[in-house]
């Protein structure tokens, strides 16, 4: 019994998956009983997970900048998708290039910027903290200077809203619900590079080391400098990406895509940190933030039908907050308890 | 001792009270407002200093509670939640009950103390990052806030609070009230942070928590204040937003201000590191970017474009004092 | 009023074992007010763990502590700050953005009306302080951040006698200060006698010794030898008495063969650091670096693994000039290095075996050096732990749980893996167990025989005399005496603690 409970507080994976069930079990139980809007079923979780591909990507991206330490953080998240979303929207709305070569482009640019953020923090050594908010701030602007403030949602922007369409699954795609396409064009290929990248690669190797220790990583002979630096420039490409996926959602290139509100920065590290990433860095793994994603996806899903109108939507933020209270105070307490933890 | 010496020493007691980086930001200030007084005549008329300040206002008030959350090695990003509920709150008592000044400024301050109550206990006593458990109570004040809100906007607002306001009742002898008091708050955290030992052990907390604690100071009551602090300047604020927008109060108050406080905060030199910072210079810095953005409008530019500019003053202002550590350090 | 004869602070008995390890048997020490005494033994000798039951991080299993005549008890630092007993450590504790004067009095400020801090009654004193200690007044409202070492130590100093000691502890005081420096410590130091301060004056450097102590008491594996004045002393017999009957270290003379220099440096030096530095190390031989704290010798290390770069002379691997740019050029140029700080400098904390010891190498240990070919490095970790006797039940466990020796053992397999050319130890066994040292150093001497050449940077004298073919003695941040592996252990300690008379 105290082995299970010890499983449960030092595992976040484990935790992430008993929560899991546990939310998909009310909500079936709600349903069954009569006290949601709308039938909560496979059907409804399979098409909420339209949402979770901006927030499983972004929610990566901050795990790899995170996971480099050294206060590791990305606050230009949701800027960059504004701005390589204006990008993609001059260059396939605009100026009629291929789909993918816009795409590439776009990725391309979103790299880009994540460079700026990677050269201020790892070469010039600013914290994280404020290189990413001033570029924060200077993206956002840029996004909405560079085609004064208009959308761009020209016919072959409009039509690219199939990418969120629900598609059947081949061979037995019958007997399961449709899923969006946007999980296999864009999140599953990107579940998978990550997951490559730092379970397999000399690079994820080197990423782990230096977020873990900075000092005995230069004393093993690491390229410290250079494997920082390319973790922000790696959440600035998925930041790339996340903007092609996000033009399509809205069938239209907006220039305050990923800032209006609060933003996709904030959510994006709440996912990161709720999937167990230390803040600290050196600890994190691509399934805890993928299980933290559908967490909340079918949480926020679930509560829009238990609430009538708007009332759903405010209650997704108690939720998000206190699943991320109430997993930092958990962090903490087992930090204590167990000495820590390394998964 | 020798009279002499002893004056001599009383008169030294304490380094220079003006940092580098302040001086610095009189100058780019004063740079600013003559390149745009001369290119835009308008500019330097009452007409314009006045809603420049009231709008300094806000964001440099709150300032002065981030300055001292960073300078403990902290951080809050839930202030823009928390302007959101006490600005409801406040709204909805004045519309509703039809509350007066006094009771309406009380109403906003405790709620907001309240609010940097939960901060402070979760994080002096939680023993987790500052930044996590804002971002989590970031998103549950938002929950209050919009819960209180119901559907859409808080209407009819009385002109209650119009002495925090942009017009002739928010001034006297020309100075906008809300400016007036956000600078002489300032003033007085600036001589508790100097003068008083309370004030002293915020920058032994953020040079070493674990230090300071040994020599005595109070460290988790020291922090908890900070945040409770924070709170109450917050709800203060929020005044002086109602009082500076229309009748009507929507849903997107307190949006994105987290941002706009860590970013004056940061060009007024204090090190997001902690130990080191001073309200003066996020005072400066809020009137900066300010300043800019009022600047960029007059010129006939795109509004959005003083975003940019924040931005490189932040990677200029930061950027400068690496630079500084660094030479210090070859030294 | 305590007359002459009351000793300021009495020690009797004194004894204190951290499981099995005695690191203190029956240790007698008596400090007189107005004296400075000093505290000497190697390494291990059971200094460091007296000095913490008189400050009063630790607290004795037996014995007795008598202050001005009285029985104390000390369970804690407080109980030792209540007493008068103030401890300045080697590296100042101190907050560089405030000033001296509130460093002096953080936590107990001097407060007047509205909490306000009375500035000028805090800055009077701080003055009259460093005027007791001869230091310039302009200090007490000078940012401790903008001080040298050696200033912020004084800082330390004033700050421990603002709480009216009457024992002062320095430890190892004069490891961070160049010469200068010294003589302002000495001066400080002589200035408290003379007000009635006893002082507890720990040091390497026995050489200094005879200028500031008066007495010195002599430890050896945590018994107290003896206490003498230190005039009837020299430095010979002051180390003749650290390190005992000469043991006669049976080992066994090792053929080294005449091969080509693998690493030679000449006359190399680091500005504030060390200067000319003459090494030679050939293939197949070990060669120990031997020099106490603050002597520089660790510097040399850093510089000859590219963490640091040399300001003159010049550095040879294979005969050929190189410039060692960073760790990554070393490794290359066929160097390895085990850092002296395990847990900083080595240790990925919550990683695992096989973590740590690919960490270095993941370019040899990848397919394309893209791919981590986790076979290989599974097998590669296996090998190393069995040649290593790392004991564990597999290489996935992290080391962090690990004890010190195993840990270290794990940190040493990570600079085997692709068999060096050059390897660098510095400070192999610091922390390590009896069992894991022994094995250490047989797995040295094997991979010399094997024909890599070993530069052993080290401040532990027996194991300098143990493992290596040749030593070069290290003081003041030059190269200054060589011994063969016959050379008493007197010899050594007398060079490089001071002994030149």
């Amino acid at each position: 019994m105290s082995r299970a409970v010890r499983i449960l507080l030092t595992q976040r994976i484990a935790l992430l998956a008993v929560l899991i069930v546990a939310v998909v079990v009310t909500f079936f139980v709600n349903d069954a009983g009569g006290y949601l809007t709308a039938p909560y079923d496979f059907d409804y979780m399979s098409a909420a997970l339209i949402t979770a591909v901006p927030l499983a990507m972004l929610g990566l991206a901050e795990m790899l900048v995170i996971l480099s330490g050294r206060g590791g953080i990305d606050l230009s998240v949701g800027a960059i998708v504004s701005l390589a979303g204006m990008v993609f929207g001059f260059a396939y709305g605009e100026w009629g290039w291929p789909l993918w070569l816009a795409i590439l482009a776009t990725a391309g640019f979103g790299a880009l910027l994540g460079a700026v953020n990677g050269f201020l923090v790892s070469y010039i050594g600013f914290p994280a903290l404020i290189a990413t908010l001033a570029t924060f701030y200077a993206y956002k602007s840029l996004a909405i200077v560079i085609n004064d403030q208009q959308p761009i949602s020209t016919e072959p922007i409009q039509e690219l809203f199939s990418i969120s369409r629900s598609v059947e699954l081949p061979l037995f795609g019958e007997y399961v619900p449709d899923v969006p396409l946007g999980i296999f064009t864009f999140l599953l290929p990107t579940v998978v590079a990550v997951w490559v990248l730092l379970a397999r690669t000399a690079y994820g190797r080197r990423l782990y080391a230096i977020g873990t220790n900075d000092v005995a990583a230069r004393w093993a002979g690491l390229p410290v400098k250079d494997t920082r630096f390319k973790a922000y420039v790696y959440a600035g490409l998925i930041s790339g990406l996340v903007a092609v996926v996000t033009v399509g959602q809205f069938a239209s290139a907006r220039p305050d895509a990923g800032v209006s509100g609060n933003g996709m920065a904030l959510p994006a590290i709440t996912i990161a940190v709720l999937g167990g990433v230390a803040i600290t860095g050196g600890i994190g793994r691509v399934a805890g933030v993928v299980l933290a994603t559908l967490l909340i996806v079918w949480l926020n899903a679930g509560i829009l039908l238990a609430f009538v109108g708007n009332e759903g939507s405010q209650y997704q933020l108690l939720a998000l907050g206190a699943v991320l209270v109430f997993a930092a105070l958990l962090n903490g307490l087992t930090n204590r308890r167990y000495g820590g933890s390394a998964s | 001792m020798t009279a002499v010496a002893e004056a001599k020493i009383r008169k030294r007691v304490l380094p220079s009270p003006v940092t580098g980086q302040e001086v610095v930001l009189v100058g780019v200030i004063v740079v600013l407002w003559a390149a745009l007084a001369v290119s835009t005549p308008a500019f330097l008329t009452a007409g314009s200093i006045q809603p420049l300040l009231v709008a300094t206002a806000p964001v440099a008030l709150i300032g002065v509670g981030m300055t001292i959350v960073i300078i403990t090695g902290g951080i809050d990003v839930s202030v823009g939640g928390a302007i959101m509920v006490c600005s409801v709150l406040t709204a909805k008592a004045l519309v509703e009950a039809e509350v007066g000044l006094a009771v309406a400024v009380l109403l906003s301050v405790a709620a907001g103390g309240l609010l940097g109550l939960v901060n402070g206990v979760l994080i002096a006593y939680g023993r987790v990052h500052a930044i996590i458990i804002t971002f989590g109570t970031a998103n549950l004040f938002m929950f209050l806030g919009l819960r209180i809100f119901g559907s859409g906007t808080v209407n009819g607002i009385p002109g209650t609070l119009a002495f925090f306001g942009r017009g002739p009742d928010g001034r006297t002898l020309g100075v906008p009230h809300a400016f007036l008091i956000t600078v002489l708050l300032t003033a007085a955290a600036w001589w508790w942070l100097r003068h008083t030992a309370g004030g002293r052990h915020f920058f032994a907390i953020g040079g070493d928590a674990q230090a300071a604690r040994l020599a005595g100071v109070r460290v988790q009551r020291r922090v908890l204040s900070a945040y409770v602090l924070t709170g109450l300047l917050v709800g203060l604020a929020s005044c002086f937003v109602i009082a500076q927008g229309t009748s009507t109060l929507d849903q997107s108050v307190g949006a994105g201000k987290e941002l706009a406080v860590i970013a004056a905060v940061v060009i007024g030199g204090t090190s997001i590191m902690g130990g080191r910072g001073s309200v003066l210079g996020t005072l400066l810095g809020a009137l900066l970017v300010q300043s800019v953005a009022s600047g960029v409008t007059q010129l006939g530019w795109r509004s959005q474009l003083s975003d940019l500019f924040v931005g490189i003053f932040i990677i200029v202002a930061v950027g400068a004092d690496l630079l500084r550590a660094r030479a210090r350090r070859n030294r | 009023m305590t007359d002459e004869t009351t000793p300021r602070l009495r020690l009797t008995a004194i004894s204190k074992r951290f499981g099995a390890v005695r690191a203190i048997q029956h240790a007698d020490f008596t400090v007189r007010a107005g004296r400075v005494h000093a505290l000497v033994g190697e390494n291990g000798a059971g200094k460091s763990t007296m000095i913490k039951i008189v400050a009063g991080a630790e607290t004795a299993d037996s014995g007795r502590i008598e202050f001005e005549g009285v029985t104390a008890e000390i369970r804690s630092t407080t109980d030792a700050i209540a007493l008068g007993i103030a401890t300045v450590y080697q590296e100042p504790q101190l907050f560089p953005e405030l000033t001296v004067a509130e460093n002096i009095f953080l936590g107990r400020e001097i407060r007047s009306t509205f909490k306000k801090v009375d500035w000028s009654a805090q800055n009077a004193k701080v003055v009259e302080l460093l005027e007791l200690l001869g230091l310039p007044e302009r200090y007490a409202t000078a940012e401790v951040g903008t001080l040298s070492v050696a200033e912020q130590q004084q800082v330390s100093i004033a700050k421990a006698l603002a709480a009216d000691a009457k024992v002062l502890i320095l430890d190892e005081p004069s490891a961070i200060l160049t010469d200068a420096e010294i003589e302002v410590l000495f001066d400080v130091v002589r200035r408290l006698t003379a007000a009635g301060v006893a002082v507890i004056y720990i040091s390497h450097r026995l050489d200094e010794l005879f200028r500031i102590a008066d007495e010195v008491t002599v430890m050896r594996d945590g018994r107290t030898i003896g206490t003498y004045p230190i005039k009837d002393l020299s430095v010979r017999q002051i180390a003749h008495l650290m390190v005992g009957e000469e043991l006669s270290d049976a080992r066994p003379h090792r053929e080294v063969s005449e091969g080509p220099a693998a690493l030679e440096l000449c006359g190399l030096g680091r500005t504030g650091k060390f200067r000319d530095v003459d090494v030679t190390v050939r293939a197949g031989e070990i060669v120990a670096l031997y020099g106490l704290v603050g002597s520089g010798v660790s510097e040399i290390a850093a510089c000859v693994y590219g963490i640091d770069r040399a300001t003159h002379g010049q550095l040879l691997v294979d005969s050929t000039q190189v410039n060692i740019k960073n760790p990554e050029h070393a490794q290359r140029l066929g160097i390895a290095l085990l850092p002296a700080n395990r847990k900083v400098e080595g240790m990925f904390g919550f990683q695992s075996i096989a973590f740590n010891i690919s960490a270095g190498h993941l370019k040899l240990l990848s397919k394309l050096g893209v791919w981590v070919d986790r076979a290989r490095e599974k097998a590669v970790a296996l090998k190393l732990i069995e040649r290593l006797a790392v004991k564990t039940p597999h290489e996935r466990q992290p080391i962090s749980a690990m004890s010190g020796g195993n840990a270290q053992k794990v940190i040493l397999a990570r600079q085997l893996v692709e068999r060096p050319r050059v390897l660098v130890l510095a400070e192999p066994t610091q922390g390590v167990d009896v069992g894991a040292k022994e094995e250490i150093h047989r797995l040295i001497t094997e991979l010399a025989e094997e024909g890599t050449a070993v530069l052993v940077v080290t401040s532990d004298l027996p194991e300098a005399l143990r493992i290596a073919d040749r030593i070069q003695v290290v003081r003041g941040g030059t190269t200054t005496d060589e011994f063969g592996p016959d050379a008493s252990q007197v010899d050594l300690l007398a060079a490089a603690a001071g002994g030149s008379e």
